[in-house]
C-alpha cells in the first residue's frame, strides 16, 4: 500500500471526513484572485530580517499579479515544521533552508526541481560549485544563495605582544604553523591561565568533515552506485588529530570547549582566555556587538593543509538556499521570485544583513563587501575558495552524525577512546548505517 | 484511589465506596444515562483528535513507513521489534532515560513536598513566596533552556563565578560537556522547572486534610513527623501517587530541555529514549521504527507503573 | 478561612490538663521552628527564583556587558534598547494577546468538559472509567512527536489548520488526560456521603454536582485550571506547525525567531521578550494563588 494512502485513509476515518481531499493548501489565492505565495524565511538578525522584508515589499510592488507573504521561521525547528507540513499536504510555497536539509527533502520528493524552472540570467550569476551543493539524485532543489567559510577570529593585542605576524588572505597560515602559534600564546595554570585556541566542539560533525577538505580528505566518499562510504585515511583523520593534540597534548585549547557552541566562547575570548576562536564567518557580527570597548580584534584566514586541493584552502560549506515546494502551483512564480532574491545587489544587501558571503560571484567582488573594515575583504576571499561539503547529497547523514560519529568524535576529542577506536566506529558502524539507505 | 487501581488491577475496596449492590453497579455502569451525559463532553473531541491519531500512529509501529511521498509503505509485522531487540545504542539510552525519570521524580516529589508543606503554614509574604515558586513555571521553555547553558557555562556562568568567590572550586567545571557530570546537571534543571506543577497539586491536596484531626493530634501532644504520618499523609496519598505517576511519564517522555542543553551530548550521555525516537523520526524518517520505539517505552512504563501502583496499594491496605 | 489552616508547629496549647513545657521555652522552641521554616523556604526560592532574576538582569544589559567574561547580577549600564529592539522586531503584544485568548480559552474549556467527565469515572466506575483511564495513561506515554502528522490531516480535514479556534480545540484534547486525571483524584477526595445526604434531599444529579461537588473542588479545580492553562501558555510545537500566518503566532512560537542556527541567540532582545512573556503568568498566579486554599473547604468537610 502506499504510504500517502494509507495515511489519507487513516486521516479521514479518524476525521470522519472521507469527502475531502488531500490537496495541497499551498499558493492561496485571495478574494481577488491574485495569488500569494508564503515565504518562510529563517533571517534571524535584525538587520538581516529588515532586509528580507524590504525585497518582499519591493517585489509585492513590482509585481501586483503575484504576491508574497513573508512568514518568519526560526533555525532550530524549521526541520520539523517542514517535515509536518510536507507530511500533511500543507507547507509554504517558497522555503529558506539549508543544504544538508535539501538531500532528505529532495529526495523525499517534497521540493520541485528547479533545472527547467530557472531564469537563465540566475543560473550565470552564481558558480558551478555552489550550485553544486543543491544538486544531487539527478535534479536541483535549491539555489544557494548565502554560504559562510570559518575564520579565525583572533585577538589582535595578544598575537601582537607574542611578536606574532598576521596572514593576509593570500597567504593564510599553514596548520602546522598553526599549532606552532597556538602553542606558543598559550600559558599554563594560575589565574591568567589562556589558551591560543578554543575549539567550540557542541556539534563537532559538520566542522570535522568542512575542514577535512583542507587537508585532502573527505571522510564520506560517494560511492559508484551513488551510496556513501566512510574512509578515515591519514588526510581524513588529519584535522581531527591535530584537535586531539591541542586538547591532549599540546594544552594549547581548553577541554571545557569542547561541549560549547561558538557564542558560548565569547567571553572567555574576549577576557583573554582564549587568544583564536575558529568560528563562522557571522559570528563578527556579535563579536562587534559584544567585544569591550577599546577590545581588539582581528578577522583571519583559516589555516590550511599541505598538499591537499586548492592549496589547502577549500573548505566544505552547507549553503543556505532557497527552494520551492512541490506541491505549490505556482512554481514559475516562486521561482521568479528566487531569481528576484538573488539579483547581484539583492545578494549583496543579503549578505551584510546576515554578516555571511554570498554565492554569487559577482556579489563577492561588491565594494561594499570587500572593505577592510571588519574583516569582510577576509572572508570575501576566503569564500572564493568554498566547494560543497562532504555531507551534502549523502543520504543518511543526519543518523550517522547523530549515533555514531558524534559521540564518537566527543569522545575522541576529549581523550576518552585513540584514533584507532574512533577509525572503528566512524567507518564500520557508519558503513552500516548508510548502507540502510541505499535503496 | 481508584485512579491508580485502574492501571494495576481494579481492587474491591480500593477508593470511595462503589454502589453497595452488583445490580446498583451496573445499572450505573453502562446503563445509566447521567454517566454518559457527563462523560460525552470529553468523548467527542478525545476520540476524533486523540484516540484517532493515536491508534494511528502504534498502527505504524507495524509498517516500514519512511518519510517521503515517492517511499511506498508495506505491513512488516514485528520486523521493527526484532530490529529494536538488537539496537544496542536504543537500549543505552533507555538506561539514561530510566535512570534521569526516576531521579527527576522522586527528586521533584521530595522536594515539592516540603515546598508545599512549607507553603501550607500561615507565614509572612505567603502570597509572594507561592507566586516565586511558580516561577519556572511561568518561564517559556526555550527560555529555559537558554538561561540554564548561560548559568552552566565554564568561562561566564553563574554557577562557575559563584563557586569561584566562594573559593569551593577553582572555578572552571565544564558541567555540561564533562562525560560524568552532564548527566546530573540536567538531572537538576529537570527537577527544577518540574517543581512548580507537583508542589501546586500537593498543596491543593492538602486543602483536603481535615482540620480537626490535626487539631486534635495536636491536642495529643503528637509532634510534628506524627501529625504528618498519621493525619496528612494517609490524605495525600492519592493527590501523590496522580502526580507521581504522571510526573514519572512526564519526565520519561520529555527531552525537550535537555535537547536544548546538550542535544544529548557528551558522547551520548544525555541521550534519552523520547530523543532517539524522535530524531528517528524527524530526522530520518523513520516512522514505523520510530513508532515501535514508542511502543516498547509504552509498555515498559505501563509495566513499571503498575508494580509502583499496586505496591503502594498493598500498603495502603494494610 | 485559609488562615485558620493550622500550622504543624503552631499547635497552639491548649487548656488541657497535661503537664506542659514551661512556657518560656516553649516559644522559644516555637520561634526557632519558626525562623527554619523561614530558612528553608528562603532556600526554595533562590534556587526557584533565581534565573528570573537573572533574566531580568539579562534584559537590561547592553550586548557588550553580556560578552562579559565576570558577569554581575546587577546591570552596571542599564539599557531599555533591548526591549525597544524586542518590540520593534516582532509583534509581541499581539502574539501575548494571542497566547491569552488560545491558552484561556483552552483552560477554561478543557476543565468545564472535564469535571462531569472526571466525576462520573470516579462515581460510576466500570468498563467505561477503565477505558478511559487507560486511554489518559497511554495518551500520556505514547511520544507525542508521533502522533503529530495524523493529528494534522485530521485538522486539515476539518479546515482547522491555521486557526485559532484549531488550537484550542487541540490544547482542549492535549490537556484534557492530565486534568481528568489530576481532577479524578481531587473528586475521590470528596466524601461520598455528602452526595448521598444530598440525593436524600431531593437533589439531581447534576444539582449535587453543581452545589455540593464543585464547591469543595474549588482548590483541586484552580490548580487543575492552572495547570491547563500554563501547559497550553507554553506549548510550542503545535502553535508552530499548526499556524502559518504570522498575525495568529503565539507568543512561544515568537520567542523562537530570536535564536539562530547552533544555539546562537539574540540574547538581550530575547531576555526582554522573555520577561514580557513571563510576567503575565506570574500575575495570574499571584491572583490565583489565593483560591489554592480553598475558602469554601473547612466547614464541609466536617460533616
Amino acid at each position: 500500500m502506499r504510504r500517502r494512502s494509507l495515511l489519507t485513509g487513516a486521516a479521514a476515518t479518524a476525521a470522519a471526513a472521507g469527502s475531502t481531499t488531500l490537496l495541497s493548501g499551498c499558493g492561496s489565492s485571495d478574494a481577488s484572485g491574485v495569488p500569494t505565495l508564503d515565504f518562510l524565511s529563517l533571517a534571524w538578525q535584525e538587520e538581516s530580517v529588515a532586509a528580507n522584508k524590504a525585497l518582499v515589499a519591493q517585489w509585492n510592488t513590482a509585481h501586483p499579479e503575484v504576491q508574497v507573504r513573508y512568514v518568519q521561521g526560526s533555525w532550530d525547528d524549521v526541520h520539523d515544521q517542514l517535515l509536518t507540513s510536507f507530511e500533511g499536504g500543507a507547507a509554504p510555497d517558497i522555503i529558506h533552508d539549508e543544504g544538508n536539509d535539501l538531500t532528505d527533502f529532495g529526495s523525499g520528493g517534497y521540493l520541485a526541481d528547479l533545472t527547467g524552472l530557472l531564469p537563465a540570467a540566475v543560473r550565470g550569476r552564481i558558480p558551478s560549485a555552489a550550485w553544486d551543493m543543491g544538486r544531487f539524485g539527478g535534479g536541483l532543489y535549491g539555489v544557494p544563495f548565502l554560504q559562510e567559510p570559518r575564520v579565525l577570529i583572533a585577538n589582535r593585542g595578544l598575537l601582537g605582544e607574542a611578536g606574532i605576524d598576521l596572514p593576509d588572505a593570500e597567504q593564510p597560515w599553514t596548520w602546522a604553523q598553526f599549532e606552532d602559534i597556538a602553542k606558543e600564546l598559550s600559558r599554563s595554570g594560575g589565574k591568567d591561565e589562556r589558551y591560543g585556541v578554543a575549539w567550540p566542539m557542541s556539534s563537532p560533525v559538520s566542522v570535522t568533515l568542512n575542514l577535512s577538505l583542507t587537508t585532502g580528505g573527505r571522510i564520506l566518499y560517494r560511492k559508484d552506485d551513488g551510496g556513501t562510504e566512510v574512509r578515515l585515511e591519514q588526510a581524513d583523520s588529519a584535522f581531527a588529530e591535530m584537535v586531539r593534540r591541542q586538547v591532549g597534548t599540546d594544552r594549547s585549547a581548553p577541554a571545557s570547549a569542547l561541549g560549547m557552541s561558538g557564542g558560548d566562547t565569547l567571553p572567555g575570548f574576549f577576557a583573554g582566555r582564549y587568544a583564536m576562536l575558529p568560528l563562522n564567518l557571522s559570528y563578527r557580527q556579535q563579536v562587534q556587538q559584544q567585544a569591550p570597548a577599546r577590545f581588539d580584534w582581528v578577522t583571519l584566514p583559516l589555516p590550511v593543509g599541505a598538499g591537499a586541493p586548492d592549496g589547502g584552502r577549500a573548505q566544505g560549506v552547507s549553503p543556505q538556499t532557497l527552494s520551492v515546494s512541490k506541491d505549490c502551483r505556482h512554481q514559475a512564480q516562486a521561482a521568479a521570485f528566487i531569481g528576484f532574491m538573488t539579483q547581484t545587489d539583492h545578494l549583496v544587501e543579503l549578505a551584510r544583513g546576515d554578516w555571511m558571503a554570498p554565492t554569487g560571484t559577482d556579489a563577492l567582488r561588491d565594494p561594499s563587501l570587500t572593505t577592510g573594515k571588519l574583516g569582510w575583504s577576509t572572508g570575501m576571499s576566503v569564500a572564493a575558495h568554498l566547494v560543497a561539503s562532504p555531507a551534502l547529497g549523502r543520504r543518511g547523514y543526519p543518523e550517522w552524525s547523530d549515533k555514531v560519529a558524534t559521540p564518537a568524535l566527543q569522545q575522541y576529542f576529549s581523550g576518552a577512546i585513540g584514533l584507532d577506536s574512533l577509525r572503528k566506529k566512524l567507518v564500520r558502524d557508519g558503513n552500516r548505517v548508510f548502507d540502510r539507505y541505499r535503496s | 484511589m481508584s485512579a491508580a487501581a485502574a492501571t494495576a488491577e481494579p481492587r474491591p475496596g480500593a477508593g470511595t465506596p462503589p454502589p453497595r449492590t452488583t445490580a446498583a453497579r451496573r445499572r450505573m455502569l453502562g446503563l445509566d444515562r447521567d454517566a454518559w451525559f457527563l462523560l460525552l463532553p470529553a468523548l467527542i473531541p478525545v476520540l476524533v483528535l486523540s484516540v484517532g491519531p493515536l491508534l494511528y500512529g502504534i498502527s505504524l509501529a507495524f509498517t516500514d513507513a519512511q518519510s517521503g511521498v515517492t517511499r511506498s509503505t508495506s505491513f512488516t509485522g514485528l520486523t521493527n521489534f526484532a530490529d529494536l531487540r538488537l539496537d544496542s545504542l536504543f537500549w543505552d539510552s533507555f538506561r539514561i532515560g530510566l535512570i534521569w525519570a526516576v531521579c527527576v521524580t522522586a527528586l521533584q516529589l521530595l522536594l515539592a513536598l516540603g515546598l508545599a508543606l512549607l507553603l501550607d503554614q500561615n507565614l509572612r509574604f505567603r502570597w509572594l513566596a507561592r507566586t516565586l515558586a511558580l516561577v519556572p513555571w511561568a518561564m517559556p521553555e526555550v527560555v529555559v533552556g537558554i538561561m540554564w547553558r548561560l548559568v552552566y557555562n565554564p568561562d561566564a556562568g553563574v554557577l562557575n563565578n559563584t563557586l569561584r568567590h566562594l573559593h569551593l572550586t577553582s572555578g572552571h567545571t565544564d558541567w555540561l560537556s564533562s562525560l560524568s557530570l552532564a548527566l546530573p546537571a540536567v538531572i537538576v534543571v529537570g527537577v527544577w522547572a518540574g517543581m512548580p506543577q507537583t508542589t501546586v497539586v500537593l498543596l491543593a491536596g492538602l486543602q483536603n486534610v481535615p482540620l480537626e484531626l490535626h487539631e486534635a493530634a495536636g491536642i495529643d501532644g503528637a509532634g510534628a513527623w506524627r501529625r504528618f504520618t498519621t493525619v496528612t499523609w494517609p490524605t495525600l496519598k492519592p493527590v501523590v501517587l496522580s502526580i507521581t505517576a504522571l510526573n514519572f511519564i512526564w519526565n520519561f517522555n520529555s527531552f525537550g530541555l535537555v535537547f536544548v542543553l546538550t542535544s544529548g551530548g557528551p558522547g551520548g550521555k544525555t541521550r534519552l529514549p523520547t530523543l532517539f525516537a524522535y530524531e528517528e523520526a524527524f530526522r530520518y524518517g523513520q516512522f514505523g521504527y520510530a513508532a515501535a520505539m514508542g511502543l516498547v517505552m509504552v509498555a515498559v512504563i505501563a509495566v513499571l507503573l503498575t508494580v509502583f501502583l499496586r505496591n503502594r496499594l498493598k500498603e495502603a491496605d494494610q | 478561612m485559609s488562615a485558620a489552616v493550622p500550622a504543624s508547629q503552631q499547635a497552639a496549647p491548649q487548656p488541657v490538663p497535661r503537664p506542659q513545657p514551661r512556657p518560656a521555652r516553649r516559644g522559644l522552641r516555637r520561634r526557632a521552628g519558626r525562623t527554619g521554616q523561614y530558612a528553608a523556604l528562603l532556600c526554595y526560592l533562590v534556587f526557584l527564583a533565581f534565573p528570573l532574576l537573572w533574566l531580568v538582569s539579562t534584559a537590561f544589559k547592553s550586548p557588550r556587558e553580556l560578552g562579559s567574561v565576570d558577569p554581575t547580577w546587577l546591570p552596571r549600564h542599564p539599557t531599555l534598547g533591548n526591549f525597544r529592539t524586542a518590540l520593534d522586531e516582532q509583534p509581541l503584544l499581539h502574539a501575548a494577546l494571542n497566547s491569552l485568548l488560545v491558552a484561556g480559552a483552552a483552560a477554561l474549556i478543557s476543565v468545564a468538559v472535564a469535571v462531569p467527565a472526571a466525576y462520573a469515572m470516579v462515581r460510576f466506575r466500570g468498563a467505561v472509567s477503565r477505558a478511559g483511564t487507560g486511554w489518559i495513561l497511554v495518551s500520556q506515554m505514547f511520544p507525542l512527536v508521533l502522533v503529530i502528522i495524523p493529528l494534522f490531516m485530521v485538522l486539515k480535514n476539518l479546515h482547522l489548520i491555521d486557526s485559532r479556534p484549531g488550537l484550542v480545540v487541540v490544547y482542549v484534547v492535549w490537556t484534557l488526560p492530565f486534568v481528568l486525571w489530576m481532577l479524578q483524584s481531587y473528586v475521590k477526595a470528596v466524601p461520598v456521603s455528602l452526595e448521598e445526604a444530598a440525593a436524600i434531599d431531593g437533589c439531581g444529579r447534576l444539582r449535587t454536582l453543581r452545589s455540593v461537588v464543585l464547591p469543595l473542588l474549588a482548590p483541586g479545580l484552580v490548580a487543575t485550571l492552572m495547570f491547563a492553562f500554563v501547559t497550553a501558555w507554553n506549548e510550542f510545537f503545535f502553535a508552530l506547525v499548526l499556524l502559518k500566518t504570522p498575525e495568529k503566532q503565539t507568543m512561544s512560537v515568537i520567542l523562537t525567531h530570536f535564536t539562530g542556527a547552533e544555539g546562537a541567540a539574540d540574547l538581550g532582545p530575547l531576555a526582554a521578550a522573555s520577561l514580557l512573556a513571563t510576567i503575565p503568568s506570574l500575575a495570574f498566579f499571584a491572583l490565583l494563588q489565593k483560591r489554592l486554599v480553598g475558602g469554601m473547604l473547612s466547614g464541609a468537610v466536617k460533616g
